[in-house]
């Protein structure tokens, strides 16, 4: 499942960009080669990130992923809940499941991502 | 092709090639989709069709089937069958009777686990081996270098020598002659019930009802012809591998799908097989037998399938001495495994209660809500009292730059990020 309104990484990220906040998470097609998460580590609040820096990782028992920053900018808040409740990733990627939100400076600061139908073509390709 | 230096060492390095699809390909399609199919020992096999969870708990609780016919399956048969067996594997098969079969391995000259196999005795002549699928080009490669000669026998001088060949045949292969057979498994508490009802003939529900461990018999399963072997590799107490046709492999997987369902039988993938195994103690080949440690059977707890006091077999001076010596074992360790615990993985450190690196991980997983690894660890540490836990490897570079170690050495002080305490080295459930 793409959500048409997110940009997205090739690296299976989502990125919802409204106004200077960013919220992150990783797609549905991520949670889905993953498995069940067992565990999620969070990025520290009050860290300035670039984008493709490690800003996490995210553990089933078969694999561990890093998650990569989409944007430009400082967390200013990580979703607390995943440390106890991982699997709101697999259940609602989109949306309970997010990661964090990162404050960005302007639109540069998300510059190279894809569309939903961008996306959605690149999974078709790999 | 195998190269092989003075020490009598086996070196095989397969050729790529495409994955295959297995003969149970379109049957997973019916049942998950295609990213959950993943390549595997050379075919393209499902990870899971629900979860690994579900299905892990379904063997323990109920049934769970697996498409195993991946394996390698060989015939060895002939005058010279047992013979040539007894000298190519470690277990003593003079010892099996028809109708059984005997866990055991294969060797180089040089003492290296080359596979670990299952031999079934189906007739005086007549024996069925099961290997790995990712072993099988490697075992065959062997026993033709065996045959003309480039591989050693005896690197020893301990007067060992192939005396004569039996016929090998590859039984998966529909085109040969003779009848050809695939692994399907089913494993559980229900998987008795499940066979039971689907044999027509009341003298073989009473066989299967009474069939010992490591026993077998041929029977009409569902209209189908199977050899019904009680093996496995989940550790259920009760388990059986069906051996069927290729040609009839779907059919049988169809009906077994059908009539399990009111006994809660679901269909497993890779993910709940690996995670049976570990929770079980069952060692996988290249990591708690061989792999990069080089660990030898006796290590890994099967020095009853390593026959030291029968005549000469490819390999026994190198078990000879790795049985007189050997500092290192493999043990079980279970750890917390609740919402929110990080998982252990394979490389991880096994550290004492001293805070002293004393192993690694080889594989681990998730069992409900604890956490089972498989560990390579000192000898003499092996005491519920000598175990602290665990130290995490660094999972990335971030954690690497934050002071996270990529590796840890025996002998280093380090602390326990996760405690964990020894259990029983096999569990059956």
């Amino acid at each position: 499942m793409i959500k048409k309104d997110l940009l997205y990484t090739s690296e299976h990220e989502w990125a919802r960009v409204e106004g200077d906040i960013v919220t992150v998470g990783i797609t549905d097609h991520a949670q889905e080669l993953l498995g069940e998460l067992t565990y999620v580590e969070l990025p520290e609040v009050g860290a300035e990130v670039k984008i493709g820096d490690e800003i996490g990782v995210v553990e089933s028992s078969k694999s561990a992923s890093d998650v990569y920053s989409p944007a430009e900018g400082k967390i200013i808040e990580v979703n607390d809940s995943l440390e106890d409740n991982p699997e709101q990733i697999n259940e609602e990627c989109y949306g309970e499941g997010w990661i964090c939100k990162i404050q960005i400076s302007g639109k540069e600061s998300v510059k190279g991502l894809m569309s939903g139908e961008e996306y959605e073509e690149f999974l078709v390709g790999i | 092709m195998g190269k092989f230096d003075k020490a009598g060492c086996f070196f095989y390095q397969q050729p790529e090639s495409a994955s295959k699809k297995s003969v149970l390909y379109n049957e997973h399609l019916k049942l998950t989709n295609k990213s959950r199919m993943a390549d595997f020992a050379g075919y393209v096999m499902p990870l899971w069709y629900s979860s690994i969870r579900e299905e892990h708990g379904a063997v323990r609780s109920a049934a769970g089937m697996f498409d195993c016919s991946h394996m390698g399956i060989l015939e060895f048969s002939g005058a010279a069958a047992e013979g040539f067996l007894n000298l190519i594997a470690t277990n003593d098969v003079s010892r099996l009777v028809c109708g059984k079969a005997q866990y055991s391995y294969i060797l180089d000259a040089a003492g290296n686990i080359l596979d670990d196999i299952i031999i079934y005795k189906r007739g005086e002549e007549v024996f069925m081996v099961v290997v790995n699928a990712s072993n099988e080009p490697k075992i065959k490669a062997y026993l033709i270098a065996l045959k003309d000669g480039s591989a050693v026998v005896d690197a020893d001088d301990a007067g060992g020598k192939i005396e004569s060949w039996p016929v090998i045949r590859d039984m998966r292969d529909a085109g040969s002659d003779g009848e050809s057979r695939v692994d399907i498994a089913l494993q559980g508490p229900a998987s008795l019930e499940v066979i039971s009802g689907m044999l027509e003939d009341e003298v073989e529900r009473e066989k299967l009802e009474k069939l010992g461990k490591f026993c077998f018999f041929e029977a009409n399963v569902g209209g189908i012809d199977c050899i019904v072997a009680r093996t496995g590799y989940t550790g259920a107490k009760v388990g059986f591998e069906l051996y069927v046709n290729p040609g009839r492999a779907s059919e049988l997987w169809g009906r077994i799908l059908g009539n399990g369902e009111k006994s809660g039988l679901r269909a497993c993938g890779l993910g709940a097989r690996d995670s049976l195994r570990i929770e079980a103690g069952l060692p996988l080949y290249g990591h708690e037998l061989d792999g990069e440690y080089g660990i030898s059977p006796f290590e890994a707890g099967y020095g009853w399938a390593v026959k030291l006091d029968k005549g000469f077999f490819i390999g026994k001076k190198a078990m000879v001495e790795r049985n007189e010596s050997f500092d290192m074992e493999v043990c079980r360790l279970e750890l917390a495994g609740e919402k929110g615990v990080r998982p252990v993985r394979s490389g991880d450190a096994v550290i004492s209660k001293d805070g002293e690196c004393i192993g690694w991980v080889l594989s681990a997983s998730k069992a409900g809500e604890r956490q089972v690894a498989l560990c390579y660890i000192n000898r003499n540490s092996v005491t519920e009292d000598d175990i602290g836990g665990v130290y995490y490897l660094a999972r990335n570079k971030r954690q690497v730059e934050s002071g996270k170690r990529e590796a840890v050495n025996k002998g280093e002080k380090i602390e326990v990020e996760l405690s964990g305490k020894i259990v029983n080295r096999f569990e059956n459930f």
